[in-house]
């Protein structure tokens, strides 16, 4: 044959024509090879790999000619050598060794059972296979060689069943792990013939981990155990201990050499009774006796896998059923849901940590994820059911899914997944016969792995969507896998089906963190049965939902206020809608119901309040005046007052929660969520007026302006969930009403509007606090300018003007709220600054309040409004430079505290790095303040010292699990510097 | 299970131990125990002991009084002087938050949190302390006589039948039998004053020694007839007794303050350190020094340090570089001469390590070494050479400690706080007090 055109070559599948042009004019091929094989041999999977090897070989064969003629005549022949040698290199090379075992690839010779594997591998070390305890007849050197050669000749048949298709995964892995078992009793053989007294002991090999599944990979380390027993009367358990000892150095030594004829692999004794620092042999009865007292779950879980390898059976099979018997009697103890716990914490986190792409075994969706899933459902229900008990992945899942532990569906979907990963993982290792689980980036190795696997058009792309789409499915039923059952176990089952047990599916909540299962069972149910579409959908939802509630403090609550939510709003098809396709919604709704109970509350009330979870924007905070027109809107739309405030009450909680959940899920700006509860406010009272407006005058008009002035956090744009309104109402008659008729209509206006806000009501009352008008409770609810003026120049108390700096109109008539302001002005920016005695007197109020204010019993540390460092601490030294330097620092007239500050600092009032302490204090105690209602429900000016309540609130303000004293410290810390900075600041120590 | 755990469970069986004591420490350093039997110890293992936190110094206020004490197998040490069979043994506690969290107000943690900073920055931290204590031949009645010493021997006397020689030989031998290597023991400079040394290990497991030793030092002077006590100047005319204590580092196996060819053989790892100990030494002084009494020693001369400073072989100055012996890079260390043995060892390693750390992450510059003896200075040629004086009161220390955010770092808030409160309301104690120097001296004239 001439030489062939590059082109053709390059159509056939050679990666490299020039080069592949070359080998096959050259010694030896010579151009021996017709347009057929030429043909076939582009088929492999690496064309220009087999290419090379061929030409290897035949240069180590007397006559090329003949080995290419023997090719070309037998078919099956050159389909075995066409797939082996496309894939594997490390083949290759034994056959360039050993041209003989070129045959063995015509696939004629089937894989070799067990035994006679066994019998091939002893023999090959000049053993006697029916001998009791094979000797070989070589010494580690030469037998290491000997036995690696014939190890190799069966790999090559089974690689050549794997790779033409005749064997599935399921046989490969099987054959695998028996070849190991031979490799094993061969080296056994060899450490006979090197160790002295060798006889004297009885030493069983016991295949652990996959090994002992029956569910090897090409290259991988080998788990084994070894247990020793005396061969005879005159050996004793020490003697035979220690003769044990080195037989088993000797094997693993002949396992791990390095030889001409290549490696074999690692033997690892890391699964034995006390792992590295333990005994390397032990015997039956010390095992027992560890197994008994000391060992852990995963030791059991381990136990499970064990299987004779190699070496004494009688007594190897002895470790089998004495140690069986110990793994599910040990299951009930104490700790196994802790176990649980804990692996299922590993689970999740392995899965959610990881960036590792290319890792097969490790990255997202990978081997070690299905395995981790299977057995972390056999650890939960295997202690109770014996038919799970399987120590091999494939056929442990296939007995979870016939007893109804896992949907016979996801079983499948996941074993098929499972099935495409380790085959994956076999062509990578096949390639140098090497430990290796990442998936190969260069075009040349992704294309032979790809094509390997049967990816023939656009090989790379093919391959590439059908791994990513395998992780994602595995990642997907991973999760199903686990919280699905759950629904199966309340659901009306078809005949035939089987499905979790009450007793299974709480053992499985309890593992999730639910600390009623009883009750959650029940809210499942009521979830998910019916034919209704909501059930359906549901149904597809809850095992995703569980996984996320089992991520939030308070799994039951979350669940239980998952179907109230779900009552309320039955089959609204808009609710549908948005639960459909596990949307971020339904993990919003999910991640408010298990951590805020405030949040909750609020949608109990009015479950339509879901639809804003449907989109982000939905979430961000309302303009003031959109707000505003709102509220009026709403209340306009009634005649009758109590079903106008009721509107208007309404749209107040909608608005409420729509600042808690973005407060939730967001990064909770303290101070934008106090401007955003006090717009809700004003809105609110601006409408509560118009509608007490309406309720005392009728159809008339008034005879006077009202204006209502916020004070307090109110007036400062600073109110947290809990705050009270705090307020003074001002009016000022109209030309032609007497003013003793205005001052009665104002005041019947004041206490309308606060009696209606705090009518009993489904909807979270707002308190209008006017305690801090002139005279306090015995002052009229309302006063004219003119009554203000004259108690203000001839009453006024210091305190009173510190007061007024949060003083801001917020409803009514404008024009009236700032003549109040006009007038409050000269008050609480005085044009002198402040008296020494007006300051001594402000100081000493101070510290009389943080003697006597402090509640009873309160940890003063802790106290997040009255504490050293606390709220009060920064607003009070922020509103003595206020008042110090009001009147002539334009901008320090706010009635906000971080503003003001800032002010300050511009001015140089205050050093930047004290007024930083400040404001970080005063953000921290802030945010504390509203994540403990957000969190329980219920205000407390204390940071929670009960570790459920303060764990919630850290969960909230983004802590770890198991980190909520850091909480504690780092509030303490920030307060620690404040109150320092406002001891040289404010009491100018 | 971990091996450790195993061990001691099979241990306790093997050598039929009938009760466990745990101990853990307070804030301000006292031994506190609590006996379990071995059968409620599997229990302690997996979730630990529940007590009342607001019994303990420091620890909790009454309305966060649970806690829990849970052991920690490393240190599991059989007792030895409560007999062979039917033994007791110790165990040191680690303690938790109902939640299983670690108590920050622990002083282990304390110690615990600055060791994992310091291997964070891929430093082990090891300390060698020199123990001084006295002995004497009755307890002290309040309001008695002055406390006798027990001989009038001095420096390294080597005194054949003293009570001092057979009660220092059956400590040894009691410590080495608990697993404390005794590395040196003499007699000390004043009448009746002891030293032993222990030999060096990591911080943590010292601290743990240093609490195993104060216990066995008093045990053994009560079973030789004598009291033991670590007052560090209980009389005004002889030296005190301090707990020199020498540091080093280690990245894995290598010294990490050693190098060749460096000035006393130190590295720039070694001079930061000592830079981050000298330039912090006023604020951490509360906590190495925390008694009204610990004031009186570095005020009275003699081997006690009163100023900042640091000497190559000086034991005059705070800081001493000991003298480099050929070929031993792996001895390259610091000794503070500051610490006495009436400290928490918990906080005060944790203290000193945290401003050794400080000084290495700012890369902090030495000053200069002082060369001469810093007591027979002037206080006009002190204060040229740069040197500042340490505290000289519990009460300077307590303010200097205020204002310090490394120590409020280190230490935790909660400790800090509490600290802070519990020494501002000694010192004010200790300033109402009419000693018997002003009645000596006013009552006559005045």
């Amino acid at each position: 044959m001439s030489r062939p055109a590059e082109a053709t070559l390059a159509r056939l599948g050679f990666g490299d024509p020039a080069r592949a042009a070359g080998i096959l004019t050259a010694e030896p091929l010579s151009g021996a090879l017709s347009a057929a094989l030429l043909t076939a041999f582009g088929d492999a999977a690496d064309p220009d790999l087999a290419l090379l090897s061929l030409a290897r070989i035949a240069a180590a064969v007397p006559d090329p000619a003949a080995l290419v003629a023997q090719l070309g005549g037998d078919p099956e022949l050159l389909v075995g050598t066409v797939a082996v040698l496309g894939v594997s290199e490390a083949l290759a090379d034994h056959l360039v060794r050993h041209p003989d075992d070129l045959p063995l690839l015509a696939g004629g010779e089937a894989v070799p059972d067990r035994d006679t594997m066994r019998r091939d591998l002893l023999t090959a070390v000049g053993a006697d296979p029916g001998a009791a305890a094979p000797t070989a007849a070589v010494a580690a050197a030469e037998g290491a060689v000997a036995l690696r050669r014939a190890y190799r000749s069966i790999l090559l048949r089974i690689a050549r069943a794997d790779l033409c298709g005749t064997a599935d995964y399921d046989d490969v892995v099987v054959w695998l792990s028996h070849a190991a078992d031979a490799a094993l009793a061969a080296a056994l053989a060899i450490g006979r013939h090197d160790v002295p007294d060798a006889a004297r002991c009885r030493l069983a090999v016991m295949a652990m981990g996959k090994s002992g599944a029956e569910e090897l990979n090409y290259v991988s380390d080998v788990d084994v155990i070894f247990v020793a027993a005396p061969a005879d009367d005159g050996t004793d358990d020490a003697d035979a201990v220690r003769i044990g000892t080195a037989l088993a150095t000797a094997l693993m030594r002949v396992c791990s050499a390095s030889t001409p004829e290549g490696s074999l692999w690692e033997v690892d004794p890391g699964l034995r009774p006390e792992g590295k620092a333990g005994a390397l042999v032990r015997t039956l009865d010390s095992h027992l006796g560890y197994y008994r007292r000391w060992a852990q779950t995963w030791e059991f879980q381990a136990l499970l896998k064990a299987r004779v390898a190699a070496g004494d059976t009688a007594l190897g099979d002895a470790y089998v059923s004495a140690t069986r018997e110990l793994v599910w009697s040990a299951s009930g103890r104490e700790n196994f849901v802790d176990d649980v716990q804990a692996m299922r914490r590993r689970v999740e986190e392995s899965v959610a940590s990881r960036s590792a792409e290319r890792q097969l075994k490790l990255g997202q969706g990978g081997l070690r994820d299905v395995e981790f899933s299977v057995q972390l459902l056999q650890l939960v229900h295997g202690r109770g059911d014996a038919m799970v008990r399987n120590a091999n992945t494939m056929r442990a899942l296939e007995s979870l899914a016939n007893y109804g532990y896992v949907g016979r569906k996801d079983a499948s979907g996941l074993a098929d997944a499972y099935r495409f990963l380790r085959m994956l993982e076999h062509r990578l290792q096949l390639y140098r016969l090497q430990r290796t689980h990442v998936v190969p980036e260069n075009e040349r190795d992704l294309r032979r792995v790809a094509r390997s696997l049967g990816f023939r058009m656009d090989p790379e792309q093919q391959f590439d969507d059908r791994w990513r789409e395998t992780r994602r499915e595995v990642r997907r039923l991973h999760e199903k896998l686990f919280y699905r059952p759950l629904l199966q176990a309340v659901a009306r089952l078809e005949p035939g089906e089987v499905r979790l047990t009450p007793e299974a599916a709480e053992e499985r909540l309890v593992a999730l963190g639910f600390t009623d299962p009883g009750s959650a069972l029940r809210h499942l149910e009521a979830l998910s049965s019916g034919v209704s579409r909501r059930a359906a959908i549901q149904r597809t939802l809850l095992p995703v939902l569980l996984g996320w509630f089992a991520d939030s403090p308070d799994p039951d609550g979350a669940l239980l206020g998952f179907r109230q939510v779900s009552d309320a709003l039955g089959g609204t098809p808009w609710y549908l809608r948005l639960l459909r396709d596990e949307s971020a919604a339904a993990q919003r709704l999910a991640a408010l119901l298990g951590s805020s109970r405030y949040a909750s509350d609020l949608l109990l009330r009015a479950p339509e309040a879901v639809a804003m979870l449907a989109e982000g924007t939905e979430l961000s905070t309302r303009p003031p005046a959109a707000l505003e027109t709102e509220a009026l809107a709403s209340a306009g739309r009634h005649d009758d007052p109590v079903a106008a405030i009721g509107a208007v009450r309404v749209f107040r909680r909608r608005e409420l929660f729509r600042v808690a959940v973005a407060d939730c899920l967001g990064d909770g700006d303290p101070e934008a969520t106090g401007v955003a509860l006090s717009d809700i406010t004003t809105a609110t009272l601006t409408a509560a007026l118009q509608v007490a407006v309406m309720a005392v005058a009728g159809r008339d008009r008034l005879g006077v302006r009202l204006a209502v002035i916020g004070m307090g956090r109110f007036g400062g744009g600073e109110m947290s969930y809990a705050s009270d309104a705090d307020v003074l109402f001002v009016h000022d008659a109209l030309p032609g009403t007497p003013e003793d008729v205005a001052s009665r209509q104002a005041v019947a206006v004041a206490n309308e509007m606060r009696r209606l806000l705090a009518l009993p009501s489904p909807d979270p009352e707002l308190m209008v606090d006017a305690d801090l008008r002139p005279e306090g409770r015995n002052g009229p609810m309302s006063r004219s300018l003119a009554s203000y003026r004259a108690y203000y120049e001839r009453w006024s108390a210091p305190w009173e003007a510190q007061a007024l700096l949060r003083a801001r109109p917020v409803a009514g008539d404008p024009g009236l709220g700032e003549e109040f302001a006009g007038l409050i002005d000269p008050l609480r920016y005085p044009a002198d600054g402040l008296s020494a005695d007006h300051v001594r007197e402000m100081r000493r109020l101070k510290a009389r309040m943080e003697s006597e204010r402090l509640p009873r019993g309160a940890d003063p540390a802790l106290h997040t409004k009255l504490g050293p460092g606390g709220l009060s601490d920064v607003e009070w030294t922020v509103q003595l430079l206020q008042m110090q330097h009001g009147a002539s620092v334009a901008g320090l007239r706010t009635t906000q505290t971080l503003p003001a500050l800032a002010e300050a600092v511009a001015a140089g009032l205050v050093d930047p790095a004290d007024a930083e302490v400040l404001a970080a204090a005063w953000a921290v105690a802030t945010r504390i303040r509203n994540a403990v209602v957000l969190a329980t429900g219920k205000p407390d000016d204390q940071v929670p010292k009960e570790s459920t309540r303060l764990g919630a609130v850290a969960h909230l303000l983004g802590y770890a699990r198991g980190d909520s004293q850091r909480l504690v410290e780092d509030y303490r810390r920030a307060t620690r510097r404040a109150r320092s900075v406002m001891e040289r600041v404010f009491y100018a120590q | 299970m971990d091996k450790q755990t195993e061990y001691v469970l099979r241990t306790i069986e093997e050598r039929d131990i009938r009760f466990i004591r745990l101990w853990f420490t307070d804030v301000l350093g006292t031994l506190k125990s609590v006996a379990v039997a071995p059968a409620e110890l599997e229990g302690a293992f997996d979730e630990g002991i529940g007590f009342d936190g607001s019994a303990i110094q420091g620890f909790a206020r009454v309305s966060e009084a649970d806690m829990i004490v849970k052991p920690d197998p490393s240190t599991f040490q059989i007792l030895p002087w409560r007999g062979e069979s039917r033994g007791t043994a110790r165990m040191f506690c680690d303690i938790l938050m109902p939640d299983g969290s670690p108590a920050w107000s622990d002083p282990r943690f304390v110690l615990k949190r600055t060791l994992a900073k310091a291997a964070d920055l891929g430093f082990t931290f090891y300390t060698h302390p020199e123990i001084e204590f006295f002995l004497f031949t009755a307890p002290h009645e309040p309001g008695g006589p002055p406390p006798e010493p027990i001989d009038r021997y001095g420096y390294f006397d080597n005194a054949p039948h003293g009570v001092a020689h057979d009660f220092r030989r059956s400590t040894i031998t009691m410590l080495e039998s608990m697993g404390i290597s005794v590395e040196f023991s003499h007699h000390e400079e004043a009448p009746g004053q002891q030293e032993i040394d222990l030999r060096y290990a990591d911080a943590l497991t010292t601290a743990d020694n240093l609490m195993t030793f104060r216990l066995v030092v008093k045990e053994m002077a009560l079973e030789h007839g004598v009291v033991a006590s670590f007052m560090p100047k209980p009389f005004p005319d002889h030296a005190g007794s301090g707990m020199h204590t020498h540091f080093s580092l280690f990245e894995g196996d290598t010294n990490a303050f050693y190098e060749p060819g460096a000035q006393y053989q130190l590295s720039k790892v070694g001079r930061a350190f000592m830079a981050g100990v000298l330039t912090h030494a006023r604020e951490i002084s509360a906590v190495t020094n925390q008694w009204v009494n610990s004031y009186k020693r570095l005020q009275g001369g003699g081997e006690a340090p009163a100023w900042v400073c640091w000497g190559h072989n000086n034991r005059s100055a705070m800081l001493r570089v000991p003298m480099y012996k050929p070929h031993k890079g792996g001895s390259t260390r610091v000794e503070l001469r500051t610490l006495d043995p009436a400290c928490n060892p918990y906080l005060a390693f944790a203290v000193v390590l945290g401003a050794g750390l400080k000084g290495i992450e700012e890369g902090y510059e030495l000053p200069p070494g002082a060369e001469d003896d810093v007591w027979s200075l002037t206080e006009a040629e002190r204060r040229a050479l740069g040197m500042e004086p340490l505290p000289g009161s519990l009460g300077q220390a307590v303010d200097t400690m205020a204002s310090s955010e490394l120590v409020a770092e280190i230490l935790g808030e909660h400790v800090f706080d509490y600290l802070l409160r519990n020494k501002r309301a000694e010192w004010r104690e200790y300033r109402q007090q009419v000693t018997p120097f002003e009645l000596d001296r006013y009552l006559p004239i005045l």
